[in-house]
């Protein structure tokens, strides 16, 4: 479903950044507006295009979107985004979107909502978090699952100890991958974890976003603990060019992840060539 | 029936060249191709009707190699973004073989439909009007019929010429087409003439079940051995009608500077490199695979068609001998390995 806003959907519209947080040493949240607005809505798990130039061009979710600007949330990993995080509150970078079909807040109202995340996989997923608490009333219990290499590479921090935690029955659990002296926390990988407190499939859903190997064990525990295939979503990540479904980069099989992904559910996966 | 001498061929371009730049089939030098006619010179061009496919395909008409989005000016925190105009010159592609109508077709259900519009392509595509030229002599390479291209009435073709005794029948199809009809009408006569009976096809393939078939071969061995001679230069993709990637770069000198988008290919690496060195189709095998899937199983998944007319130009063109209708010979005679 398209609801780009723009007559052109492969020209940029300019945006001001407002607002940068610093979340981890190679994660900041850039906070962008366009005369006092949005310059375009989106639904949680949708893509956008950003475009810092003459650097470069990525694409990233939508970590969240208020009334009056969109939030991404941006690890450093390249040229274009090594050059992102020199940028100052003022600069003006360009938008195009919003791409993709988003996850099925629709679809997931009434259940239990089990989130699933490593590392920068946070932002996508915080989207449909927020959205869940912004909606609290159409979705049962909420639990997160969170890890990181380090205490210093978790994203979102204050909410994840401060905000989350507050809602209405709401669990936050966070871990990281080595101990640490400033951290009393549960130390482990985020599958094992995910093991351990064993969430029962009854009327959930899970939705996982992180690196590759994490989503590949934690769809394995998520199937032993009995999770059917339609209650397991998740996210796909291919090179991206055009975002419209043309240029053809990021298919995989008949599908291209740009528009009619990047959310897939386990079952929709499952018919797709291995290549993800 | 309508009919024209063909020596008056060349008078048909002329006039269609007053209200439109008309694009010919020429050898120039080494090359055949479509050509402006604005840039024909007898010294050195040779208008070839009779050739059938010409080795590069007319796609650069509608899907320019390269082509310009917006220019942009980034000074300090300030960022200005010009669309840039796309030229709307109506243009007559004349002479064009049913084999690359037919890609015209397919890109335009790419380029046109499923939710999004591309604004570069359409704005191009508007002005386009299609001439084209009848096949009854298929060529050694050709097997257009068999990937379910009608030869003989290219669909999207607005006017269409069929090679008779002496001369041409015009067959206009649509408004552009009875608009270019307007435009030659004193150069052609009322007659009727004998159509001549096609000759066979020399390669023909059964593609019959090929799509479905496809999705049990994924993991076959066959594809480590196919692609073992391909070399990923990609020229099969450049030259094919119906290859339509496409990348977006940057050309900047200092802070000024445009984005345009140009032809890529899925032979290459860099197609699908992702940051961190993640790459989900590194070796040529996986490339190669997904040429060919795209081309016979996942574009047929999501339009209904395979993304290929037959028109055989891959198969002269690669240096490696890979050859697309033995390919599908040997999808068919695959064992799917369980
Ligand atoms: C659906 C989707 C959602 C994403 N969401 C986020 C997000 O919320 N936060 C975040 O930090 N990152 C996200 N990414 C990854 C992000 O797009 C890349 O990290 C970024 O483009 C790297 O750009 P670079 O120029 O710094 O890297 P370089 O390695 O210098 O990039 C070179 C080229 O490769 C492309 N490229 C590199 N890595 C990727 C990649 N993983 N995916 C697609 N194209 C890539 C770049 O666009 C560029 O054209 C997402 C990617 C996809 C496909
Ligand atoms: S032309 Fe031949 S060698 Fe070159 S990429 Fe295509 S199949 Fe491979
Ligand atoms: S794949 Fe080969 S034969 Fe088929 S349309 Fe393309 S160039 Fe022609
Ligand atoms: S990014 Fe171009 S088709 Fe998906």
């Amino acid at each position: 479903m398209s609801n780009c806003s723009c007559e052109n959907p492969l020209v940029p519209q300019i945006v001001e950044v407002i607002k940068i947080v610093e979340e981890t040493p190679d994660v900041k949240t850039f906070y962008v507006q366009k005369d006092n607005g949005v310059p375009f809505d989106v639904m949680p798990g949708q893509l956008a295009m950003v475009s810092l130039l003459p650097t470069g061009e990525g694409m990233f979710s939508v970590s969240w979107q208020e009334d009056d600007h969109l939030q991404f949330a941006i690890k450093r990993v390249g040229v274009m985004t090594d050059e992102l995080h020199t940028i100052d509150v003022g600069q003006r970078l360009g938008v195009r979107g919003p791409y993709g079909n988003g996850f099925p807040v629709e679809k997931c109202k009434g259940r239990d909502m089990l989130f699933i995340g490593g590392g920068i996989g946070l932002a996508p997923l915080r989207s449909f978090i927020k959205y869940c608490f912004k909606h609290r009333e159409d979705y049962g219990k909420i639990t997160i699952i969170y890890g990181s290499r380090s205490y210093d590479d978790l994203c979102f921090k204050e909410e994840l100890f401060e905000k989350w935690p507050q809602e209405k029955d709401t669990q936050v659990y966070v871990t990281i991958d080595n101990a640490e002296e400033k951290w009393d926390g549960h130390v482990g990988y985020v599958p094992a974890y995910l093991e351990e407190l064993n969430p029962d499939p009854q009327n959930t859903i899970a939705v996982t976003c992180g690196p590759p190997i994490m989503i590949k064990f934690v769809l394995q525990a998520l199937e032993k603990m009995r999770f059917s295939d339609e209650q397991v979503i998740t996210t796909l990540e291919m090179r991206m060019k055009c975002g419209i479904g043309k240029c053809g980069r990021c298919n995989i099989g008949s599908e291209y992840i740009c528009l009619d992904g990047p959310v897939f559910d386990l079952a929709q996966l499952r018919k797709l060539p291995p290549e993800w | 029936m309508k009919f024209f001498k063909k020596g008056q061929i060349e008078k048909i371009v002329e006039r269609l060249a007053e209200k439109a730049d008309v694009f010919v089939p020429m050898l120039r030098g080494q090359q055949s191709g479509f050509f402006s006619w604005k840039s024909y010179d007898e010294n050195y061009d040779d208008i070839i009707f009779d050739l059938l496919n010409v080795y590069s395909p007319p796609k650069n008409i509608i899907l320019p190699q390269t082509e310009k989005m917006y220019s942009f000016d980034q000074q300090g925190q300030e960022t200005i973004i010009k669309p840039e105009e796309i030229p709307v010159e109506p243009k007559v592609i004349f002479g064009i073989r049913s084999c690359d109508v037919k890609a015209i077709e397919y890109m335009d259900e790419v380029f046109l439909t499923r939710t999004f519009v591309d604004e570069y392509y359409k704005a191009r595509r508007d002005q386009v009007a299609i001439v084209a030229n009848a096949c009854y002599n298929p060529g050694t390479n050709c097997f257009c019929k068999s990937m379910g291209v009608d030869h003989l009435n290219p669909e999207a073709a607005d006017v269409i010429l069929r090679e008779v005794e002496n001369g041409y029948v015009w067959e206009s199809k649509t408004d552009k087409g009875d608009i270019l009809t307007k435009q030659v009408e004193d150069l052609l006569e009322d007659q009727e003439v004998e159509l001549y009976q096609p000759n066979r096809f020399v390669r023909k393939v059964n593609y019959d079940g090929v799509a479905e078939k496809l999705k049990d071969l994924f993991d076959h061995p066959m594809w480590e051995r196919y692609s073992d001679p391909c070399q990923t230069c990609g020229i099969c993709t450049y030259m094919c009608p119906t290859c339509y990637c496409f990348d977006v770069q940057v050309k900047n000198w200092g802070d000024e500077g445009y984005r345009f988008r140009c032809w890529d290919s899925c032979m290459y690496r860099e197609y699908t490199l992702m940051a961190g060195g993640h790459n989900p189709r590194e070796a040529a095998k996986e490339r190669f695979r997904n040429r060919f899937l795209h081309k016979l199983q996942f574009f047929n998944e999501r339009y209904g068609t395979p993304l290929c007319t037959g028109c055989g130009r891959c198969i002269v063109t690669c240096p490696a001998g890979v050859d697309i209708i033995r390919m599908i010979e040997l999808i068919k005679e695959a064992e799917p390995s369980v």
